[in-house]
């Protein structure tokens, strides 16, 4: 027996609006998704590699301003590396569009590469507690009994899943850019990067998009968490191993790793192949290094099967529509 | 303003494939606390869905508190609450995490669904069982759940879909008390689907009854009582063999029930003669039942019609 007044009481508050209780959903998908230790684990993991690209940012900075702390530190090193210094800072300082623009372009291509993969993981996991758990317990019959419709609820676990990669992807690689070039010796920085900045941006956003999607057909498969975690990793892994295959003998089959098309979009996007030509080209001493790089892998970074990439993500999102919309119903 | 009417249909339809679960339902009701009577697949729970928009309506029409059900779902769905047969919930919430949360979906700022959560959980009777996950909770924790979810948000009406299934007798008249409580306290409309005739008697003053996707009867309590006269349940101290015996003299047919209580079918319009025959007894009764088996009655007499026109 409550000690306290235990009656039913009136509410005449305001309601909140429907963002509101869509943010719900959000909010309550990703407390869900961090209550597993590896996924926070992997958050806390992307956040710190953030950082360490960070500092790779500012070290690359400084090597370019013949007068920084680095340059100094490095020249003392050693007489052929205080020549070689010399030489590179030298030449950077006249083309700083070309030597800011050029790296950071090829490192936040690599970095986005990484963070995907660690994003598709983390989703592999969070997969369970978008739909599948619903589909289980047979929450949807709450939701759909609340101030929420269908599609509400399908936003909120979209929004679930695209904060889950934003936690370990997009936001780490737009922080790395921000504090590695407020680290940089020059605002320039920030202007000269602006094109690696557009490409983090176009990438990520419809990468999310992409992922989200898919992760939300994958989810909603099945009643059985561990079978649609174990579609996801399967399809991921099973993909990879394809796609080598399939580049020797039948290259249009590699379009059925959703992971080989996502690359495809990413040298597209980042076009990494004209600047490593540019650095090739223009950059002395690295340039001459930069030659090794053998035809073919120089003409897979050139010429990115984007249309096809294109085409088989439409059809895969498109699958993973109907599937929701199939699956994921009240009664 | 209250409205007259917290249901109004008009010619629902309802199909499954070929089979019609609902056949064309016209109704009106009141608010108050409503049984929706049937026997199982009658149509009771596809009637509630359709009206909260769980299942699309096949034609007709139907409003909800006043709003169109079908384009105003949302917005009418902020003042329903809905308890459904089955159990589901959010899996790997604790209980006053779910109430909250719950409560949210319904537009209630955070804080505010944070202390309402835990004021109805209290109110339906739950301690500190509510920091537990709902996953361990026993059938009659859930039932109680259930109900704290529904009117967190302070709905104008709660569907209830077998509120008392699975419960223990004390747990049913616990929950059977709150939800009368609800209407004849708190002022919220309740229907109740139920097949357990028992049940809707004690809580409800309006009745529906469905067979076959067709309503057979819409009317208060009282009117069915009153269409039943004649017969009493009548409970005494002691001498139960003299009032039967009395009874039995006025050739009026008294059966003792195993519950210690007397049946007596009396034939008149009104308890008189009955109170007569006890006051030249000398007994006070402790109770008298008028009409105890008039729902019964009622809900057989309906069926058999049903099946006999079918």
């Amino acid at each position: 027996m409550p000690l306290h007044d235990a009656s039913y009481k009136h509410w005449d508050g305001v309601h909140l609006g429907l963002w509101h209780r869509r943010l719900a959903i959000t909010r309550n998908g990703l407390t869900g998704c961090l209550q597993n230790k590896l996924t926070r684990h992997l958050v806390v993991t992307c956040w710190i590699t953030a950082l360490i690209v960070s500092g790779l940012l500012f070290i690359i900075g400084q090597l370019l301003v013949a007068d920084s702390v680095v340059v100094k530190w490095v020249s003392n090193l050693s007489p052929q590396l205080q020549v070689f210094v010399q030489l590179l800072t030298s030449w950077l300082e006249k083309h700083p569009e070309i030597s800011v623009r050029t790296t950071q372009n090829i490192l936040f291509y690599y970095y986005s590469v990484y963070l995907m993969r660690v994003s598709i993981f983390a989703l592999g996991m969070a997969i369970p507690l978008l739909i599948t758990s619903d589909l289980a317990s047979k929450a949807i019959i709450i939701y759909s009994s609340k101030a929420v419709s269908r599609g509400d609820y399908l936003l909120g676990k979209f929004c679930t899943a695209f904060g889950l990669v934003a936690l370990t992807w997009f936001g780490p690689i737009c922080a790395a850019w921000l504090v590695g070039n407020l680290l940089s010796p020059d605002w320039h920085f920030f202007w000269h990067s602006r094109a690696a900045l557009g490409h983090i941006l176009l990438f990520g956003i419809s990468c999310m998009t992409i992922l989200s999607s898919l992760a939300m057909g994958i989810s909603a498969l099945s009643k059985q968490p561990k079978s649609t975690a174990a579609f996801w990793f399967i399809w991921w892994i099973l993909g990879g191993v394809l796609t080598e295959i399939a580049l020797k003998s039948k290259p249009w089959l590699a379009h059925l790793s959703f992971n080989y098309d996502l690359e495809q979009l990413a040298l597209a996007t980042f076009n990494i192949g004209s600047d490593i030509k540019t650095a090739q080209e223009n950059i002395p001493i690295l340039g001459d290094m930069l030659m090794r790089i053998s035809k073919a892998t120089m003409d897979a970074l050139n010429n990115p099967s984007t249309s096809g990439a294109l085409l088989s993500l439409v059809v895969m999102i498109n699958i993973a529509a109907w599937t929701v919309n199939r699956r994921v119903k009240p009664e | 303003m209250a409205l007259p009417f917290v249901i109004e249909t008009n010619s629902l339809v309802k199909t499954y494939g070929t089979q019609n679960a609902l056949n064309g339902v016209n109704l009106k009701v009141a608010p108050g606390a409503i049984g929706l009577l049937g026997p199982n697949g009658a149509g009771k729970s596809t009637f509630m869905k359709c009206l909260l928009q769980l299942l699309p309506i096949t034609s007709g029409s139907a409003k909800l508190l006043g709003g169109e059900v079908g384009t105003e779902g949302r917005e009418i769905r902020k003042r329903v609450g809905y308890t459904p047969e089955q159990d589901c919930h959010i899996p790997g919430m604790v209980g006053c995490e779910y109430v909250t949360y719950c409560a949210e979906l319904c537009g209630l700022p955070f804080q505010v669904a944070r202390q309402r959560a835990h004021e109805m959980l209290d109110f339906v009777g739950m301690g500190q069982e509510r920091y537990r996950k709902i996953d361990t909770y026993s059938t009659g924790m859930k039932q109680r759940l259930k109900l704290a979810q529904a009117i967190v948000h302070d709905p104008e009406i709660v569907f209830l879909d077998e509120p008392t299934n699975g419960l223990d007798p004390k747990g049913q008249a616990q929950i059977l008390e709150l939800i009368h409580s609800l209407w004849h306290t708190y002022g919220i409309t309740v229907v109740v689907s139920s097949h357990l005739l028992h049940d809707v008697d004690r809580i409800c003053e309006q009745i529906i009854i469905i067979a076959r996707g067709t309503v057979l009867v819409h009317d208060t309590l009282e009117n069915l009582k009153a269409s039943k006269k004649g017969s009493a349940e009548v409970v005494v101290a002691d001498r139960h063999e003299a009032l039967r015996a009395a009874c039995l003299l006025k050739q009026w047919p008294c059966e003792l029930l195993p519950n210690g209580h007397l049946k007596v079918e009396h034939n008149a319009d009104s308890l008189n003669p009955l109170l007569h025959v006890m006051r030249e007894l000398k007994m006070a009764p402790l109770e008298i039942i008028p009409s105890p088996n008039a729902l019964e009655e009622t809900f057989v007499q309906a069926l058999e019609i049903s099946n006999a026109t079918a």
